[in-house]
C-alpha cells in the first residue's frame, strides 16, 4: 500500500469503465477526470444512465477501472485486489445509499457499531465514537431502538452515523433525499452539509434533487459517460 | 398453473433439493415398513403358515415355540377341553444342517403329526411330504430337490425339500416342515441325551359351531398351564413383535412430523421472499385464490415428486435382502404413507397460503410490501 | 460474529421452524441410535460380562451357545493347550420365570446361566446350588434379594442373593448360579436337551499373553476340529441379528444425517437469499465474504446445538418414560453426544451450499439502480 501526499481527497485521471454485455462493450465511464478538494461538497449531476453511479462505485471501491488512476487520500486504488478493496471501504470511505438499508434488526447504535465489528475490533474507542456521533447527530435518546421504530429522517441520520464511523476522508452519498419529502429531505442535507464540513470531511452527493446543489460547494454533470462540467468551486 | 410452474423453473435448485428432501424422506419410511413386516413375517411367519387355528402353548413357554413344553398331562388336558375337535403335536427346533454341499448352517424344523394341524397352509411349488425324510421349506432358502443333512453329535437324518412355501420363517432362520417322525429324529441327532421328545405345542381344531377365539378361552379355563392362543394372536403376541412395532411406529411418527415440517418451512420462506412480487401481483388485478392456488399446485408437485422418486428408489431395495432378512413391496402401505404424507404436506403449504391471503394490495403504492 | 448471533436473539421466530425441524431429526437419530445401543446391550451382555478371552463352542454349534455342546474329553483336550490358564464350563438355558406378585399366567422370560469362572461385577466364588445372582434390570420386575423364583414348567426354585449389571442376554434378563443349577435346572425343564454330567455347553478360556486369535486357533486344532473358538468380539458379531440389526439401524442414521444436512443447507440458501441486499451493504461498507459466511456458520451451529439439546432432553425424558420391556431404548451419553456430532458436521457441510451464493454478492450492487 503506497501512500501518495497529497491535499485531495479524491483524484481521478482519465478513468474508463467497459462493461461487456454478451459480445457487445458498453462505454460507461469515458477517459473522467475529477479531483475532489480535502473538504470539499461536490454534487454529481446527470441523467440515469449517465455514467453517475458507475462514477461513485469506482471512487469508493465498489468497481475497479479498466483504466486510468484513482487516488483516494493519498491511496492508489486503481489496482487493488478485491481484498484490497474490501479493506480500503471499511477503513477510508463511508456509505450512505438510496434505500436505507440499515440491518434491521441492529438498534441505532448497534447500526453504527456494525462497521467496528466487520473489521479489526477496537472495542471501547467504537463505543465511544458510536455514542459521540449519535450525540451530534441528535438520536441519543433513538439509540436503542430499531430501524422500523424509527422516522424516515431518523434512520437516514443513522445511516450518516455509519458512514462516518471509520472517519473516512471522503464520504459517498447516492440519493439521499430521494426517500424523503421536501421539509425532511432539507433538513438532511443541511445535517450532511454540517457534518461534513465540521469535520473537514469530502463528499459526492449523487442526486437529481436540486435542492442539494444548492448545499454543494460545486456541481459535476456527467452526460454519457463524461463529466460535461467539472462546476466551479463557489466559494 | 402457469405461475406457479415458471417459479419451478426458474428456482430449480432450490425445488430440486426439496424433492429430493421429501424423495429421502419417502424412501426411508418405505425402507423401515418394509424392513418391519419382513422382520415380522421372519420372526413369526412359519406360525401364520401353519395350518391350526388355534395353538396351544405351555405358560412356560412364553408364547415362542422353542421355549414352549408340552408335559403328556398338559396334553391330555387339552385334547379333553370341550370344543376340541382334534388335536395334534407340533414341535419346533433349531438345528445345524448341511445343505447339498455346502457348509454348515442353520436351519429350523416345524415338526407335525397331523398336516392339517401344523403343516403349512399352502404351498408356492411343489407338494406335501408324503414319505418319510420328505420336508417342505421356506421359499427362498432352498429349492426343490435339494438334500438336507441335520447334523449333530447323534445319527444324522437325511431330509429332502419335496415343496415350498411363502413366508414361512421362524427365528429369522431357513424353515423346513416335517413330518413328527423326522422332527424327533432330527432332535435326537442333535442331542443323543435326549429322553423323550415331547410337543412344543398343540395345534387345536375346534369342532363346528365354536370359533377359535372361544376355544381358546374354553382350553384356557380346563388348565393354568395351558396358553391357548388362535393363530393370529400367537403371531402378533410373540415376544418381541410388539418391541418391534412399538420402536418402528416410533420412528414413523417422528418422520410424519418431520415431511410436514420441513415443506411447510420451505413454502412460508418461500412466500415470504416473494411478498413484494405477490402483493404487485395483487395490486394487478390477480385474485388471493389464484395465488393459493399456485402455491398448492407447487406443493403438490414436489411432494407427488417426492413420493413417486422415493417409491423409485424403494422399488429395487424392496426386491432385496437386508442380511437373512427379504424385503418385500407392499402396494398398500406406499399408497398409505403416499396418501398421509400428501395431506401433511399440503396442510403444511395452508400456513404460507394464509399468509398469501393476508396480502393487502394497497402496499404496493406504498411500499409497505418492500420491509 | 455478533451481528449473526444479534438476529438469533432478536429474530427467533425466524429460525424457530428450523430449529423444529432440527430437533426432531435430532431426536431421531438418538431415538434410533438408542433403539440401536439397547438392542445391543440387551443381546450382548451376558458375552460381554465375560473375564474369558476366548470362548469355545463345539464345532456343530454354528457359533450358538444353546447348540454347544462340549464334553468332557473335548474339554481335556483344551485345558492341555499351551498358553492357556484357565478353561471354565458355561451353559445356559432360557425359561419362564414365575416371580412372587406376578400372576398366574405373567412369566417373565430369563435365561439361567451356570458358570465357573465369575463374570464381571460378581465375586470369584461360585454360588452355592440353587443360588443364583440376576441382572439388575430384574429389579423392575420385583426382584430383590432373598427373592425366590420358580423356573421353568418344573417351577424349579432359585434364590437371588445379589445382582449385577448389564449382564441381559437376547433382550432378556439373565440369573446367574453354579453348572451344578443350571444342570438340575436342565434336566427339569427341558429334558430333551438334557446336558449329560461334565457336559458344558461351551467354555470360557482366559490365555496368558496377547495373541488370543492366535491361541483360538491352538485350541481348535489340538481338539482336532471339534470346536470353533472365537474371541469375544467374534462371538458377539456372530449373535443372530446382532451384526445386522448394526448395518441396517447405521444405514438408516446414515440417510437420516443427510436429510438434516439438505434441511440446513435449505434453510441457509433461503436465508441466504432473503439476505442478498443487506450483504450487499455490508460489503459495500467493508464486511469481507469471509466474515459474512462465519457468521452463517454461528447461526447453523448455533440452531443445530439448541436442536440437539432439545433432543438430548427429549431423549433423556423418552428413555425415562419408556416402561421397561416395551422398548429397547437407551440414551447413553456417547450415542447423543455423536448424534449431536453428526448433526454439527451436516450443519456445517449444509451451511457450504450458501458459502458461493455469500460469495457472489456484488458490493456495488449496493449503489444505485444502474446496470
Amino acid at each position: 500500500m503506497t501512500t501518495i501526499a497529497t491535499d485531495l481527497a479524491l483524484q481521478m485521471e482519465r478513468v474508463s469503465k467497459i462493461y461487456s454485455v454478451g459480445d457487445a462493450q458498453v462505454v460507461a465511464l469515458d477517459h473522467v477526470d475529477l479531483t475532489v478538494d480535502a473538504d470539499e461538497i461536490i454534487a454529481l449531476v446527470g441523467p440515469s444512465g449517465s455514467g453517475k453511479t458507475t462514477l461513485c462505485s469506482i471512487a469508493g471501491g465498489l468497481l475497479t477501472p479498466t483504466d486510468g488512476s484513482v487516488i483516494v487520500g493519498g491511496q492508489d486504488i486503481s489496482r487493488y485486489s478485491p481484498k484490497q478493496l474490501t479493506r480500503f471501504r471499511r477503513e477510508s470511505v463511508g456509505f450512505v445509499f438510496q434505500t436505507v438499508n440499515l440491518v434491521p434488526f441492529l438498534t441505532a447504535r448497534e447500526n453504527l457499531l456494525v462497521v467496528d465489528e466487520i473489521g479489526p475490533r477496537t472495542g471501547r474507542r467504537a463505543r465511544d465514537r458510536a455514542d459521540q456521533l449519535l450525540d451530534e447527530l441528535g438520536l441519543t435518546d433513538r439509540s436503542s431502538n430499531l430501524p422500523a421504530q424509527l422516522s424516515g429522517g431518523e434512520r437516514q441520520r443513522v445511516a450518516i452515523g455509519r458512514a462516518l464511523m471509520n472517519e473516512p476522508d471522503l464520504v459517498l452519498f447516492d440519493e439521499p433525499t430521494s426517500a424523503l419529502d421536501t421539509q425532511l429531505g432539507d433538513q438532511v442535507v443541511n445535517l450532511i452539509r454540517h457534518e461534513m464540513k465540521s469535520r473537514g470531511t469530502a463528499a459526492i452527493i449523487v442526486t437529481h434533487d436540486d435542492r442539494i446543489t444548492h448545499y454543494a460547494d460545486r456541481v459535476a454533470r456527467i452526460v454519457d459517460g463524461r463529466i460535461s462540467d467539472p462546476g466551479a468551486r463557489d466559494d | 398453473m402457469f405461475l406457479a410452474l415458471r417459479e419451478i423453473r426458474r428456482a430449480k435448485t432450490r425445488f430440486a433439493l426439496l424433492v429430493a428432501a421429501v424423495a429421502l424422506l419417502v424412501f426411508l419410511i418405505l425402507t423401515q415398513q418394509a424392513l418391519q413386516n419382513g422382520l415380522i413375517t421372519s420372526f413369526v411367519g412359519a406360525i401364520k403358515r401353519q395350518s391350526a387355528a388355534v395353538l396351544v402353548f405351555a405358560v412356560d413357554g412364553q408364547r415362542t415355540l422353542q421355549g414352549s413344553v408340552i408335559t403328556p398331562a398338559l396334553q391330555k388336558a387339552i385334547e379333553s377341553a370341550p370344543g376340541v375337535a382334534e388335536a395334534g403335536r407340533i414341535g419346533q427346533g433349531t438345528f445345524t444342517v448341511v445343505v447339498g454341499d455346502a457348509a454348515k448352517s442353520n436351519a429350523a424344523l416345524i415338526g407335525y403329526e397331523k398336516s392339517q394341524l401344523g403343516g403349512p397352509d399352502r404351498l408356492s411349488a411343489g407338494r406335501m411330504p408324503a414319505a418319510a425324510g420328505e420336508a417342505v421349506g421356506s421359499a427362498g432358502d432352498f429349492s426343490l430337490g435339494d438334500r438336507v443333512r441335520v447334523v449333530g453329535p447323534g445319527k444324522a437324518v437325511e431330509l429332502r425339500v419335496v415343496g415350498l412355501t411363502d413366508n414361512a420363517q421362524i427365528q429369522v432362520s431357513p424353515t423346513l416342515f416335517v413330518a413328527w417322525p423326522d422332527y424327533v429324529a432330527a432332535t435326537r441327532a442333535f442331542n443323543p441325551d435326549a429322553k423323550t421328545v415331547p410337543p412344543s405345542v398343540i395345534g387345536v381344531r375346534p369342532v363346528p359351531g365354536v370359533s377359535a377365539g372361544a376355544l381358546t378361552t374354553q382350553i384356557n379355563k380346563t388348565s393354568g398351564d395351558a396358553d391357548a392362543l388362535t393363530r393370529d394372536q400367537a403371531a402378533e403376541k410373540a415376544p418381541g413383535v410388539a418391541a418391534v412395532r412399538n420402536s418402528f411406529n416410533l420412528i414413523f411418527l417422528l418422520f410424519a412430523l418431520v415431511v410436514p415440517l420441513v415443506t411447510g418451512l420451505f413454502f412460508l420462506i418461500i412466500t415470504l421472499q416473494k411478498a413484494r412480487a405477490l402483493t404487485l401481483l395483487r395490486a394487478i388485478g390477480a385474485p388471493a385464490g389464484v395465488l393459493v392456488r399456485s402455491l398448492l399446485v407447487q406443493a403438490l408437485i414436489i411432494i407427488g415428486g417426492g413420493i413417486a422418486i422415493g417409491t423409485l428408489l424403494f422399488f429395487p431395495l424392496s426386491q432385496a435382502k437386508v442380511g437373512k432378512l427379504s424385503l418385500s413391496f407392499d402396494p398398500a402401505a406406499v399408497l398409505f404413507w403416499a396418501a398421509l404424507l400428501l395431506t401433511l404436506g399440503l396442510l403444511s403449504a395452508l400456513v404460507a397460503a394464509r399468509r398469501v391471503l393476508a396480502i393487502d394490495p394497497v402496499q404496493a403504492t406504498t411500499g409497505g410490501g418492500a420491509r | 460474529m455478533k451481528l449473526a448471533l444479534r438476529e438469533l436473539w432478536r429474530r427467533p421466530g425466524r429460525f424457530a421452524v428450523a430449529t423444529a425441524i432440527l430437533a426432531l431429526i435430532a431426536l431421531l437419530l438418538m431415538v434410533l441410535g438408542g433403539l440401536l445401543d439397547g438392542l445391543v446391550a440387551g443381546s450382548t451382555g451376558a458375552l460381554r460380562a465375560q473375564r474369558g478371552q476366548l470362548i469355545v463352542y463345539s464345532s456343530t454349534s454354528q457359533e450358538s451357545l444353546v447348540r454347544s455342546h462340549i464334553t468332557p474329553s473335548v474339554r481335556k483336550e483344551v485345558e492341555g493347550v499351551a498358553g492357556v490358564s484357565r478353561v471354565a464350563g458355561i451353559g445356559s438355558v432360557q425359561l419362564g420365570a414365575r416371580i412372587d406378585g406376578h400372576g398366574p399366567r405373567d412369566l417373565v422370560p430369563v435365561v439361567l446361566f451356570g458358570y465357573e469362572l465369575a463374570p464381571k461385577g460378581l465375586p470369584d466364588a461360585v454360588p452355592a446350588y440353587g443360588e443364583v445372582y440376576a441382572d439388575d434390570s430384574l429389579h423392575a420386575e420385583g426382584v430383590k434379594k432373598g427373592s425366590t423364583i420358580r423356573l421353568g414348567p418344573a417351577r424349579t426354585p432359585v434364590r437371588v442373593i445379589g445382582f449385577l449389571q448389564d449382564s441381559r442376554y437376547s433382550g432378556q434378563g439373565t440369573l446367574w448360579g453354579s453348572l451344578a443349577t443350571w444342570r438340575s435346572v436342565l434336566a427339569s425343564n427341558r429334558p430333551g436337551e438334557r446336558a449329560g454330567d461334565g457336559v458344558d455347553q461351551a467354555l470360557v478360556v482366559r490365555v496368558a499373553g496377547a495373541d488370543a486369535g492366535g491361541q483360538a486357533s491352538a485350541i481348535d486344532r489340538a481338539t482336532s476340529g471339534a470346536t470353533k473358538t472365537l474371541t469375544i468380539p467374534q462371538a458377539i458379531d456372530a449373535l443372530p441379528g446382532v451384526s445386522q440389526q448394526q448395518t441396517v439401524f447405521n444405514q438408516i442414521i446414515g440417510i437420516t444425517v443427510v436429510i438434516a444436512l439438505v434441511v440446513v443447507g435449505l434453510f441457509f440458501a433461503l436465508i441466504t437469499v432473503e439476505r442478498i441486499g443487506l450483504y450487499g451493504v455490508l460489503k459495500a461498507v467493508g464486511a469481507s465474504s469471509g466474515i459474512l459466511f462465519a457468521g452463517v456458520l454461528v447461526q447453523a451451529l448455533v440452531v443445530t446445538l439448541i436442536a440437539s439439546a432439545i433432543g438430548v432432553a427429549v431423549s433423556l425424558a423418552l428413555a425415562a418414560a419408556i416402561p421397561s420391556g416395551s422398548i429397547p431404548f437407551v440414551a447413553t451419553p456417547s450415542r447423543l453426544l455423536t448424534s449431536t456430532a453428526y448433526l454439527l458436521i451436516a450443519a456445517l457441510l449444509g451451511c457450504a451450499f450458501s458459502l458461493r451464493r455469500v460469495l457472489k454478492v456484488d458490493p456495488a450492487a449496493a449503489i444505485g439502480g444502474e446496470q
